[in-house]
C-alpha cells in the first residue's frame, strides 16, 4: 500500500469512536485528505498536539490511491501556533479559516496555492492583531483562488465604468452594476465608490502584507457585508463559525 | 417474509444508539427475544429508570437520583474548591482517582464553534453565580486538553476574573488531544497536583 509523505495543516479533528479520531488535513501535495487516527483519544496517544486544528505538521499516511479514507501513520509538529490558541478571538478566527477551506476545497485535488494561503494566513494571525482586515483578505483571496472572483473593474452587464457615487452589486451576476443598468439588474447591495478600491485591493494583495491594509470605519461594514454575502452565494449556506465569531466578539465586548 | 413489528421496533430503537448498526441491533434483539421474560423485564426497567430516576443536581449539574447529589451533600467535602469538568462522566474519572476532596461543576459540554455551541449553551453563568454567592476559593478547570477544552478554560478564566479567586488549570501536562475520561489515575493525579494558575 502506498505511503504518502507531505506537510499539512490540520483542519478538523472529530471523535470517530471511543478510541479513534477522524482528522481532516489540507496537505501541501495531495490537497484535502481525511485520515483515521487509531487510538488518538487515549491519554497516552502517540499523536499529541499534532492532531489539533491549525497545527502545521509533517504527515505520513497510507491507503489505496483514490480511496476517501486513509490511515494516519505518523505526524510531527512543525509549528503549533500556540499564540493563536492562547487568544480566544484568534483561535475562533483560525477555526473560521479552516471551515472556509474545508467547505470550498474539494477532497483529493492538489491545491498548493490554497495550502500556501492558509499557512501564511495562520502565520499572520499568530503575530498580528488586526483580525477583521485579515479575515476579509482571507475570504477574498480564497474566492479568487477557487475561481469565484467578483467582477469589480467594470459593469457586469454593459461593461461600462462604474459611477463615482454609490455602486450596485449583483450577487447573481457576481459583479458590480452601473447606475443605468441598475434598473434592469436590481443589485441586491450598494456601497460607496471608495469601498470599491478596497475590494479591488483585497483581490490581489498578498496575504503576507495583510498588516499594511487598513480600512476606514465607513468602509469596514460594507466590505464585510459584501465578502460575507459573496461567500453565502458561493456555498449556498451559512458557515457555523461565522455567526459564532460575531456572537463571541459581542460577548467579549460586553461581558469581559 | 417480513419481521413481526415488535422485532423491527426494537431493532430500530437499538440502531439509534451510538456505534450500533443493523447487524448488531438484530443480534441484540434476537438475544432479548430468546432470553427469559425476567431478563427482558429487567432491561426494560433499567431503561425506564434511567429516565425516571436520574436527574441533574441543581448545584453541580452532575447526574444523581437525589438532589443535591451525594458529593454536594457530603459534609466531608470541601465546598470552597470546585472542579469544572465537561461531562457528567468526567466526575467519575476524577472520583476514581480518589484524591480530590472538593466539589464539582459540570459544564454539560464544551464551547465548540463548529457544533454551534456557545457559552450560553453551557452552565457557565450558573458557575459564575456559584462563585459569587458561595464562598469559593479556587476553581480548578479540568476540561479536556484539546482545542475546545483549552479555549473553554481560557473563556471561563476570563469570565471569573472579576471574582478575584484562584483559577487553576489541571490539564496542562496532560497529553494534548487525549480525553480525561480515559486518563489513568496516576496521570490524572499528577495533573491535579501540578495544576497551574491561569492569569
Ligand atoms: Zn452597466
Ligand atoms: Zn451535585
Amino acid at each position: 500500500m502506498p505511503l504518502f509523505n507531505t506537510e499539512a495543516i490540520v483542519l478538523r479533528s472529530i471523535n470517530l469512536s471511543e478510541t479513534d479520531k477522524l482528522v481532516t488535513f489540507l496537505s501541501a501535495h495531495f490537497g484535502k485528505v481525511k485520515c483515521v487516527a487509531k487510538a488518538a483519544r487515549k491519554m497516552k496517544n502517540r499523536f499529541g498536539a499534532a492532531l489539533e486544528p491549525m497545527s502545521h505538521i509533517r504527515l505520513i499516511y497510507f491507503g489505496k490511491e483514490n480511496q476517501t479514507l486513509y490511515r494516519l501513520n505518523h505526524s510531527d509538529i512543525i509549528h503549533s501556533f500556540q499564540p493563536i490558541r492562547d487568544d480566544l478571538l484568534k483561535v475562533y478566527t483560525g477555526i473560521y479559516f479552516n471551515e472556509l477551506i474545508d467547505t470550498l476545497i474539494p477532497e483529493a485535488h492538489p491545491d498548493p496555492k490554497a495550502y500556501q494561503l492558509l499557512l501564511e494566513s495562520l502565520l499572520v494571525l499568530e503575530s498580528r492583531d488586526s483580525l477583521e482586515t485579515l479575515s476579509r483578505l482571507f475570504e477574498m483571496r480564497l474566492m479568487v483562488l477557487t475561481g469565484y472572483t467578483p467582477q469589480l473593474s467594470h459593469c457586469s452587464i454593459c461593461k461600462g465604468l462604474p459611477g463615482t457615487e454609490r455602486i450596485g452589486f449583483s450577487f447573481e451576476r457576481r459583479g458590480i452594476v452601473c447606475e443605468p443598468c441598475s434598473f434592469k439588474a436590481q443589485p441586491e447591495m450598494r456601497f460607496q465608490a471608495g469601498t470599491l478600491n478596497y475590494l479591488k485591493k483585497l483581490k490581489t494583495m498578498d496575504i503576507k502584507h495583510a498588516s499594511r491594509l487598513k480600512f476606514p470605519k465607513s468602509a469596514e461594514l460594507e466590505i464585510e457585508q459584501l465578502t460575507h454575502r459573496l461567500i453565502l452565494s458561493y456555498t449556498g449556506r451559512e458557515l457555523k463559525s461565522y455567526p459564532f465569531i460575531k456572537n463571541m466578539a459581542k460577548i467579549m465586548d460586553t461581558k469581559l | 417474509m417480513k419481521r413481526p413489528p415488535a422485532v423491527t421496533d426494537l431493532i430500530e430503537e437499538l440502531k439509534r444508539m451510538p456505534g450500533i448498526g443493523q447487524k448488531t441491533a438484530e443480534r441484540l434483539s434476537f438475544f432479548v427475544m430468546r432470553g427469559s421474560n425476567e431478563r427482558a423485564n429487567k432491561l426494560a426497567d433499567a431503561v425506564r429508570n434511567i429516565k425516571e430516576k436520574i436527574i441533574l443536581c441543581s448545584q453541580c449539574h452532575g447526574i444523581t437520583e437525589i438532589n443535591p447529589c451525594e458529593i454536594c451533600r457530603d459534609p466531608k467535602r470541601d465546598p470552597s474548591i470546585v472542579c469544572v469538568v465537561e461531562e457528567p462522566h468526567d466526575v467519575y474519572a476524577m472520583e476514581n482517582m480518589g484524591h480530590f476532596r472538593g466539589v464539582y461543576h459540570v459544564l454539560m459540554g464544551v464551547i465548540s464553534p463548529l457544533d454551534g455551541i456557545g457559552p450560553s449553551e453551557l452552565t457557565i453563568e450558573a458557575l459564575k453565580e456559584r462563585v459569587m454567592k458561595d464562598n469559593i476559593q479556587e476553581v480548578v478547570l479540568a476540561t479536556n486538553p484539546d482545542m475546545e477544552g483549552e479555549s473553554t478554560a481560557v473563556y471561563i478564566a476570563k469570565i471569573l476574573k472579576p471574582a478575584n479567586i484562584k483559577v487553576t488549570r489541571i490539564a496542562r501536562g496532560l497529553p494534548v488531544g487525549g480525553d480525561i475520561e480515559y486518563a489513568d489515575e496516576v496521570t490524572l493525579l499528577k495533573s491535579l497536583e501540578g495544576r497551574t494558575e491561569m492569569n
